[in-house]
Formats: structure tokens, sequence, C-alpha cells
């Protein structure tokens, strides 16, 4: 199949034709991770006011006023996010791409998906979720307003088994490819992402202190890491993509 | 503890860096992150220097010492095999790591005794701030050493067949299970000794 | 040199029964799918965000058998349309794209879409399950169902924009799908997407019971899948033509890789 059988004329051409177009899915797949990632900073930081986190300790009270405050933003903020959630889904299936180059068996680019496709819902979308619902009815029982900012920054900050699985996927098979599609240094930060994951673990627990989920450990140092991590990630899979033979074939 | 050995005829990189520079990016960016949770520790300690004070004369200094030896040992022991596996004898070198994994594991064993102990005594996570330290350092710790039980055993595997060896993953390993080692020292002058 | 769609070395004849199978599956669960939907007293018509507590209530306590019985349905029917989004992912992968990601991020989206299709359920579920339960929990958990199951319509777009690229991408001089399936795709995504804002108005075309997030979003679903079932039946009609069941031996297939 050449790119010269495809100047038949046909009513179905192709979009593009030629050299331009190779890698073309990938190479749009990769955008998606610094335009998704660029949203989800404005909206979790920025709009909804979730990075950094008010406070565990806030009154019923303090807590309606937060959200009084903000409401506008996190309404705004979070509806886009129910539109451009999806983008993360699209990165995630291209590091799981990248994980079928590797010499380990397919079931790592498995896990990788099945973890962060479970994930995402308890650990990115409860949270705008339940902000959403806190914002909904000003005149909702206060209680049942503040179980919601509970359960949406819980949900958020604290660890999630999926993710843990997930790093644990990512970091056994970086480390075990023997074709190198990425560095060994990844891999091994996948180790750090595990170990913030068991720094969040007490987010459950500590209300105030370094644990909670506005905590110096828990929250802060933990997201350095993980932009730390994501930022690599992203300039990884950009490498492995030009590293890419435009004619391999990645076994199914 | 790091012995800059030159490097053996044995290995063919010859002049380069002991071990895996990506394993070295991991070590110096782990105790990075460690020292940042030793900084954040001392300023909760300043903050209420009374209690932590009380608190830590709870923790058992004997366990504490006595973990401090049998990590030590054990970083001895894989530091004579790093250095008998650069002089090819392999069996001797596996020897070595083994030993160092069995003081690797009596570790985990005094640490689970000493949590018992303390968890019996009331002396929980939620105790107070010291004690949620205390239980969050020396568990993270605790994973750093289990998860360098497991390089110990991939770098005991690789010494198997000598020819095939990657010597980077034994040394990369010992780099790896200094640091531990290294970590524990600080947590043991931290959280034990400081006054 | 890209692979070829009727490539042997792809292994693609064993699962043509697979595909039918996971189709008509679809149908069949969607047609209960259909019956639940029309069934479920809180979308003839769609219950209305203004709704007070006790409004809400009440409506739960009136219809609570109803409500659990098409809401059962519903669940469990639901998911049953994964194995139908897993023969497009297939399809997909035949498509001499320049390589096989989109079928692995349409994936990813699916099946988080899914789970949240399952979530609503049970929050409805949960919510009829004791009616004498306090009205602002009742109305918690509506609302919670309602935003759950209007509001991300992100995993769609996404999946439908993988499927629309990967049309567009394949290069063969006879593609798998139609290229106006792409298009279709694309204004299907565009057409779901105000669905957003029912998780913030609580009144008009946009809040979940409105024509734009409700009706038009859902009729526009459905078609979509109609639609996709007759290209995926043709797509699979064709496969079974272009590749004859004596060419391909599980040794070639091995040989090959």
């Amino acid at each position: 199949m050449t790119h010269a059988q495809t100047d038949t004329a046909s009513a179905d051409q192709p979009v593009t034709v030629g050299a331009g177009r190779e890698k073309l899915d990938l190479w749009i797949c990769w955008w998606v991770l610094p335009v998704f990632y660029t949203f989800f900073g404005l909206i979790f930081v920025l709009l909804a006011h979730v990075m950094p986190p008010p406070s565990p300790e806030l009154s019923v009270s303090q807590i309606l006023a937060f959200f009084h405050a903000h409401g506008t933003t996190i309404k705004v903020g979070f509806a886009l996010l129910m539109g451009v959630i999806g983008l993360g889904s699209i990165s995630n299936g291209l590091v799981a791409y990248q994980m079928k180059r590797m010499s380990v068996r397919p079931v790592f680019a498995y896990g990788y998906i099945a973890t962060l496709a479970v994930g995402a819902i308890p650990g990115c979308l409860f949270c705008a979720i339940f902000f959403l619902v806190a914002v909904f009815r000003p005149d909702r029982n206060p209680h049942l307003i503040a179980l919601s900012y509970d359960t949406a920054l819980l949900t958020f900050v604290g660890s999630l088994g999926c993710f843990l699985a997930n790093y644990c996927v990512f970091t056994l098979a970086v480390l075990l490819d023997k074709n190198r599609v990425f560095p060994r240094w990844l891999g091994y930060m996948g180790v750090w992402q595990i170990i913030t994951e068991l720094l969040a673990a007490p987010v459950f627990i500590f209300k105030k202190g370094p644990f909670a989920w506005n905590g110096a450990i828990a929250f802060y140092e933990g997201t350095v890491i993980f932009v730390v991590f994501l930022t690599c990630l992203i300039l990884q899979v950009r490498k492995a993509i030009g590293n890419q033979p435009a004619d391999e074939l990645v076994p199914d | 503890m790091l012995q800059d050995v030159a490097p053996s005829p044995a290995t063919a990189r010859a002049g380069r860096l002991l071990g895996d520079l990506n394993v070295w990016i991991f070590v110096l960016g782990d105790l990075v992150f460690f020292g940042a949770y030793f900084v954040i520790f001392m300023v909760y300690r300043h903050q209420e220097t009374a209690v932590f004070l009380a608190s830590q004369r709870h923790l058992s200094l004997i366990a504490g010492a006595l973990n401090t030896m049998v990590l030590l040992t054990s970083s001895r022991f894989v530091a004579l095999a790093v250095q008998a596996a650069r002089r090819g004898e392999s069996e001797r070198a596996r020897r070595l790591i083994s030993y160092g994994g069995l003081f690797g594991v009596a570790f985990v064993a005094i640490k689970a005794f000493e949590w018992a102990h303390e968890i019996g005594h009331g002396f929980t996570l939620v105790r107070n701030d010291f004690f949620m330290f205390y239980f969050m350092l020396t568990g993270v710790h605790l994973f750093h050493v289990l998860l360098g039980l497991v390089i110990l055993v991939v770098a005991n595997r690789e010494l198997r067949s000598p020819e095939r060896c990657r010597s980077w993953i034994v040394e990369s390993g010992a780099a790896y299970w200094h640091m531990v080692d290294l970590l524990w020292v600080v947590i043991f002058a931290l959280l034990y000794l400081v006054r | 040199m890209l692979p070829p769609a009727s490539d042997p070395s792809r292994g693609d004849r064993p699962t043509f029964d697979a595909q039918s199978v996971s189709l008509w599956l679809a149908v069949v669960f969607g047609v209960f799918l259909l019956i639940a939907f029309i069934l479920f007293p809180g979308f003839f018509p769609p219950m209305s965000p203004g709704m007070s507590a006790s409004e809400v209530t009440k409506f739960y306590v009136r219809h609570s058998t109803m409500i659990r019985t098409s809401m059962i349905i519903f669940n469990l029917c639901g998911i049953m349309l994964l194995p139908f989004f897993m023969v497009i992912v297939y399809q997909m992968k035949r498509m001499a794209t320049p390589t096989q990601v989109l079928g692995y991020c349409y994936l990813s989206a699916a099946a988080t879409g899914a789970t949240l299709f399952a979530i609503a359920d049970l929050f409805w579920l949960i919510a009829a399950f004791r009616p004498d339960r306090d009205p602002q929990l009742i109305m918690l958990l509506n609302d919670l169902a309602w935003i759950t199951f209007t509001a991300p319509v992100g995993m769609i777009i996404a999946q439908n924009l993988c499927l629309g690229l990967a049309v567009l991408l394949d290069s063969q001089p006879r593609p798998i799908f139609p290229r106006w399936v792409a298009y279709f795709s694309f204004g299907v995504a565009l057409v779901m997407a105000p669905s957003v804002c029912a998780a913030v108005v609580q009144s008009g075309p946009l809040a979940w019971n409105g024509l734009v997030s409700f009706w038009l979003r859902i009729i526009s679903y459905a078609l979509f899948l109609v639609v996709m079932f007759f290209v995926l039946q043709s797509a699979i009609k064709r496969q079974r033509k272009e590749q004859p069941v004596s060419a391909i031996t599980p040794g070639a297939v091995a040989a090959a890789r």
C-alpha cells in the first residue's frame, strides 16, 4: 500500500497525502498532551481554586463562603473540564501506544490504559462533579455542601490504588524494556510517583499538618514532583515519537 | 561507604561513572526530596520542641541503634560484593549480596518489632505530630528498603552468569542501597538522637 | 511502507464472529436500553433541576418501583455497549492510518465513559433506595446522578474526534469507513458538547432537562449509534469478502510476525 496508489481519482481521497503525514496521528496526539495539561492547570489552579486546595479545617460557614466567592469560576472551570477531560484519555492512549513498542508484554500497555481509565473518575472527575454539585444550589443544606467539599478534595488529593498501580506498571515496563522506548531514568521517576502516592495516603487521616490535603508534603511536594514527572514524560514521549521509524510495525 | 574503585579490566567502560547515570539521577533526586521532608520535619520540630522532645523519649534508642548497625553492616557487605564482582569473583559477590540482603531483612524485622511495640503502647500515627512524622518517615524509608531488597535479588541474579552479567545493575543496586543506608542514618539522627 | 488493511500478519481473520456477536449484542441490549429509557419516569419528561427537595422526594416516593426497575435495566444494559465500541476500535486498527495510536485513545475514553454511565445509574438507584430518607439527601443524590449523566461529554467527544481523525487519515483506496463517517462523528461531538452546561444552569435549553442538553444530545447520540451499527455491518461484510477463510493459517500469522 504505497502513497502512489492513493492518487487514484476516487471520492475517498485521504485528507493529506505524501511525506508530511508520516506519524501525523502521533504528532496530533502528542500536541494533546501539553494542551490538555494547560487546560488542567488553568482549570484547577486559576478557576476552581483546587490547587492549592483550601484547608480541611474550614468551618461549615467558611466553606459556604469559599463556594460563594468562587462559585462562578468553579462553574466555568469545571464545566470546561467536563468537555476537555477526554483529551486526557487521548494522552493516556498515546503513552500506552508507546508502551506497546516496548519489548515487554503488551499487558503493561493495557494495564496502563485500564488503571488510568478507571482512576480518572475518582481521582479527577469526582472533584469536579462534587464541586459542581456544591455550587449548583446555594440554598442546599450547608452540611451537604461541606460533605461535597470533603469528598471532592479527599478524592482529588488523597492517594488512589489506581494511580499506584499505574505508576508500578509504567515503572516496571520502562525498566524492563530492552527497546529503550523511554530512557531508564523516566522509569526511576515513576518510583518517586509511587512514593508520593504513598505519602498522600495520610490525607484521609489528618486535617492539618504536612500530611493533610493541603499539606507541605502530601500536596505541595507531591505536586512539585508530579509536575516534574509530567514535564519529563511529555518531552520523552515527543522524543520517542521522533525516534519511531515511520513504518514500524507495532505488535498488536 | 562508596568505594571509588578504579574500574577493573573486566568492565568495558573504563574511566566512566560508577554504576549508571540514570540511577544516579534517581538517587540524587530521592535525596533532594527526602531532604525537603527533613526540612519540613525540622520546621515542625522547631514549632513544637517540647512535644517532640517528650515523644522522642518513647522511642527505643536500642532498636534505632541496632537498626543503624544492621544497615551499615549490610551496606559493607554490598560494597564488598561490588568489589568482588569487579574482580570477576561472581560466586563470592553473590554470597556477599545475600548477606547484605539478610541484614536488610533483619532491619525490616527489627523495624516491625519496634512499630508493634510502639503501637501496642498507644503511640500511633495520630498520637501527635512527632509520631506522625516518625511513622511516615520510617514508613517511606521502609518502602525504600523493601524496594532495595528486590533490587539486591535482581543484582544477585545478574551475577549468576558472569559472561552475561551487566555490571551496571550490580553497581547501581549498590549505589541505591548505600543511599537507603544514608537516609536511615539521617532519620536516626533526626528522630532518635537530636535533642 | 504502511501495512495494508488485509495484511495476514495482522491476524484479522479469526475475529469476524466476535465482531458480529458484539454488534448484535449491542442491538439486543440497545433495545432493552431504549425500553428502560422510556420507562424511567425521570426521562419522559425529564426532571427539572428547578424542582424543590420535597418535589424530588415525592417523585422518588411515587415512582419508586418504576425507577428501580428501569434503572436496573439501564445499568445492566448500558455497559453491554462496550463490545460495540470495541468493534469500532478493532476496525480503527485496520485502517491505514500512519500508526495505530488512535485506537488506544478511543479505548481509553470509552472505558471511562462507560464507567461514568454506570455511576450515574447507581446514584439514581441509591436515591430511590430509601424514599423516606431526608429530602435534602435525596436531592443531592438526584443532582449527582443528573450531572454525572449529562455533563461529562468529554469522553464521547474524545472518542468521536479519534474516530473521525482515523477515518480521515485512512489512506487506503477503499477506506474501512466512508469519509462522511468522520464528519458525522465530528458533528455529533459538536452537537453534544454544550451539554457540559447542564452542570451549571438550572433552567433553559442547556439545563439537564433542556432541549439541547437532554433531547438534542440523546437523540444525536442514539442516531450516532444506529448509524455506526450499519457502517460497522458493511465494514465487516467487506472484511469477510476481502479475506477468504483459507488464505490465513496460524503458522502464516506467526511467521509474518
